[in-house]
């Protein structure tokens, strides 16, 4: 996903900001990584390019 | 994987994700014609990708979809994708939603345990992910901004169009299509309140 897709992603739960942790990246692309949200303290991965908001409920 | 072709451009299409049919190429093509650049996109439930990849020629699109595998395939097609359940981990304000919901009446003995089940399966009456859908599109679109959906007259036509209405759109049929026991259409919904 590219970084600037932040503006437009929240924690599914509570709607809130998340922050990005890059593992893995290809220019401007983040391959591998993950997104946290503080208020519920919970991850959200990305793997191969693409977010997974989904509650670990749903997965 | 499978390749698929339509007005002229190739794209792919992996086992376990919906094959695009009628009703998707009547979306992309109302999509096109409707959507101008500049304008903020997102699909919901965008399984290959097909649509998003007509319109980002156009704009911007961002796709979601809840079955893994449609997003891995979605990004093959070059499609921003997210994957998430309708729009849950999606903010900000968009300009258009497209959407070709799963809207096929389907029964409890009738539901298959499998991803691809997700994409017809609209519960007893196929209108069960409409309604999920109106339940919350209104964070992400203002007043003014615009779904364009895709669905059957085996989902009711008449009823669809009482639920947007209901929750305070207009209701335009940009499109329609005769096929083999059903008609397709494409409403063009204008959220006023």
């Amino acid at each position: 996903m590219k970084k600037d897709l932040m503006n437009i992603l929240c924690c599914p739960v509570c709607k809130g900001d998340l922050e990005l942790q890059v593992t893995r990246e290809e220019g401007a692309e983040v391959i591998e990584g993950t997104l946290y949200c503080k208020q519920c303290n919970e991850s959200y991965p990305i793997q191969d390019g693409i977010p997974n908001l989904l509650p670990p409920e749903l997965r | 994987m499978t390749v698929r072709i339509y007005r002229d451009k190739e794209f792919e299409l992996l086992e376990g994700v919906y094959d695009p049919g009628d009703d998707s190429f009547l979306l992309v093509e109302a999509a096109l014609k409707d959507i101008r650049a500049g304008e903020k996109v997102l699909e919901v439930g965008t399984g290959s990708g097909v649509v998003s990849f007509f319109v980002k020629d156009v704009t911007r699109v961002i796709a979601t979809d809840i079955n893994p595998i449609a997003c891995q395939n979605a990004r093959l097609n070059g499609v921003e994708v997210v994957r998430t359940d309708l729009f849950s981990g999606i903010c900000g304000q968009f300009d258009v939603i497209i959407f070709n919901p799963p809207y096929l009446p389907t029964s409890e003995d009738e539901k298959l345990d499998t991803w691809l089940n997700r994409a017809f399966d609209g519960g007893p009456d196929g209108r069960d992910v409409i309604r999920q859908f109106l339940a919350g599109v209104k964070r992400i679109l203002p007043i003014g901004g615009r779904v364009l959906t895709v669905f059957s007259s085996l989902t009711d036509i008449d009823a669809v169009a009482e639920l947007y209405r209901q929750h305070g759109f207009s209701v335009e049929t940009v499109a329609r299509e005769k096929v083999p026991f059903e008609v397709l259409v494409v409403f063009k919904c204008v959220r006023l309140s």
